[in-house]
């Protein structure tokens, strides 16, 4: 899978714009601050997902005055050539269409188009709460297969319905309450055990990645452990019978998925509260790296990788570490500051003020350095 | 926002209250009502207020009706033993078009949803417990949607009524007919495999 190209309207700060990449190395976006980088790599990201990575609600991502943004990707996948076409409306309706045929649901885009993001906020996943490590999990998930987007909206779903009973009729419950409790656990008990069961196998494989990247990025082997840890013993029924009368009390769901963490150590300690914050950058890069790497066996062909902004984060060394290791496939990076030497850009694209021009037309893919 | 002349102004306002009707659609079937010819929108106004006053709901089963009870209730070539359960007055329409089922319905008008405030009390499910002694049924099928709301009516009609000695049965779920495989979800692939059956002799 290639991107060709892509062409964004009113989306965010672009009024207008249509790149083209190359579709097997490296594209770089550079300019100054505030021109639109990050919003061409949320608008591809959008084309992925159909959400912002940056969990920005729809209207926040559609140019100040206009009815509505329109992203456009043409996909190059086994030589066949699909139009991916996304209408963002400022209020209410929002489109995709593939080929010219509307898409309803994430599912059914069919992974046409594959991206794996990173940008600085990409840190909370070991800086902040467990919630951000249960998304990457997730996330992650939704990439490898996009079925599995089916048990993680149940997952959902059945949580937010047990928290409206429990809270409208916990404190006293009826026997009606009670009976009706009786069956959200059971779907809550059958569908999360599969998400947890899911979430655990992708932490086996995704471990040994990770220690692989982080070795490469830190330029030294310090050992990663990545271990998912479950709210509760035995199986999800049980406990769920066990916490009833407790969450009856709190009016909360207490044991489950959502309540499960992921604890990533670095060299023994627990990275969210011990490592320094460059330790925390390497580690964060080194999960989406893994989940990349993973993506690319499963799937057969490498994702899109996106960089957004990554090199103001990592020191000389580092940089070059993660530019040596690079994994194959097309990358589209950006960069505020002239790009470091060693990236080998098939194709430069800089943003002023008079809109995007190519640096170097002629770029031939092979290492044509500014 | 610019306002209509009253009359036009109220109009706008309960067309963008019915349900799938926002705002700008709403302006514009009250424009085509203003251009249209007077016997029209009299038709409409008259086909509005009839439903209203003459349909109600079947004192049985609780389908739309025009007199105490509904046309299948009245039917006296529909079998008794069997109540095939559904949300909607709407789904029987569909269950009828397949002509698959010849018994009676009951519509529970609604499916357990605690987040709209939907529990057993708020369903008819009080009066198909009573129907179950009047009408000596054998069976009770439950057709609710596939979806978690309707899964979890089902599950909490079937540990309800199961105790009684009467045949519960649930509706198959599956693989649409002219589908494909590579593309069904995990999950509907699953209940599938959960629900196959034995080929051949039937």
């Amino acid at each position: 899978m290639h991107l060709l190209s892509v062409s964004i309207t009113n989306f965010r700060n672009i009024t207008e714009a249509h790149l083209e990449f190359d579709p097997d190395g490296t594209t770089v976006l550079t300019g100054n601050n505030g021109m639109g980088k990050t919003s061409v790599i949320e608008a591809i990201g959008y084309l992925a997902t159909l959400q912002s990575f940056r969990g920005a609600p729809k209207d926040a991502l559609v140019r100040n005055g206009s009815p509505s943004a329109i992203v456009r990707a043409v996909v190059n996948t086994e030589g066949r050539h699909i139009t991916i076409e996304a209408e963002i409306g400022a209020q209410g309706r929002s489109r995709t269409l593939v080929n010219r045929q509307p898409v309803k649901r994430r599912s059914e885009l069919h992974g046409v188009l594959r991206a794996s993001v990173f940008t600085p906020e990409y840190v909370g996943v070991i800086r902040e709460g467990p919630s951000w490590r249960r998304s990457f999990l997730d996330n992650t998930l939704e990439v490898l297969d996009t079925r599995n987007e089916a048990v993680i909206v149940e997952v959902d779903r059945v949580l937010r319905q047990r928290a409206a009973l429990l809270r409208n009729g916990g404190r006293r419950p009826s026997p009606e309450v009670l009976t009706t409790l009786d069956v959200w656990d059971d779907r809550l008990a059958r569908s999360g055990s599969a998400l947890v069961e899911a979430r655990e196998a992708l932490v086996a494989e995704l471990q040994p990645l990770i220690q692989k990247h982080h070795d490469a990025l830190a330029g030294a082997s310090v050992p990663v452990t990545v271990t998912y840890g479950r709210s509760w013993e035995d199986d999800l029924a049980s406990a769920l019978v066990s916490a009833r009368d407790h969450d009856l009390q709190r009016g909360i769901t207490s044991v489950g998925p959502h309540r499960d963490e992921l604890t990533i150590t670095l060299d023994g300690l627990p990275s969210r509260t011990h490592a320094s914050q460059g330790e925390q950058r390497s580690l964060a890069l080194a999960l989406q790296l893994a989940a990349h790497d993973l993506a690319t066996a499963r799937l057969g062909s490498a994702p899109l990788l996106l960089l957004d902004d990554v090199f103001s984060e990592l020191d000389p060394e580092r940089t070059r570490a993660l530019l040596a290791g690079m994994p194959p496939g097309q990358t589209l990076l950006t960069t505020a500051l002239p790009p470091p030497p060693e990236v080998e850009a098939a194709r430069i694209y800089r943003i002023s003020l008079d809109g995007w021009t190519m640096e170097n037309p002629g770029g031939d893919g092979h290492g044509v350095a500014v | 926002m610019p306002l209509y002349p009253g009359p036009l102004q109220d109009l706008i306002d309960e067309m963008g209250r019915l349900p799938g009707i926002g705002p700008k659609s709403a302006q514009r079937i009250t424009f085509h009502l203003l251009k249209s010819p007077a016997e029209d929108a009299m038709r409409l106004a008259q086909a509005i207020v009839a439903v209203k006053e003459r349909i109600s709901l079947c004192e049985r089963c609780f389908d739309v009706a025009e007199d105490t009870y509904c046309v299948i209730c009245n039917d006296d070539r529909r079998q008794t033993g069997t109540i095939c359960v559904v949300e909607e007055a709407k789904d029987i329409v569909s269950v009828e078009r397949t002509g698959q089922f010849s018994g009676r319905y009951h519509v529970l008008q609604g499916s357990l949803n605690p987040i709209e405030g939907v529990g057993p009390e708020q369903l008819r499910i009080k009066e198909l417990l009573a129907r179950l002694e009047e009408e000596d049924v054998q069976e009770l099928i439950l057709c609710t949607n596939p979806n978690l709301e309707g899964e979890a009516t089902a599950m909490y009609l079937a540990r309800l009524l199961q105790p009684l000695g009467l045949s519960v049965t649930r509706i198959a779920s599956g693989l649409p007919v002219g589908g494909d495989l590579e593309y069904a979800d995990d999950l509907t692939l699953a209940r599938a495999l959960e629900g196959r059956r034995e080929i051949g002799n039937a």
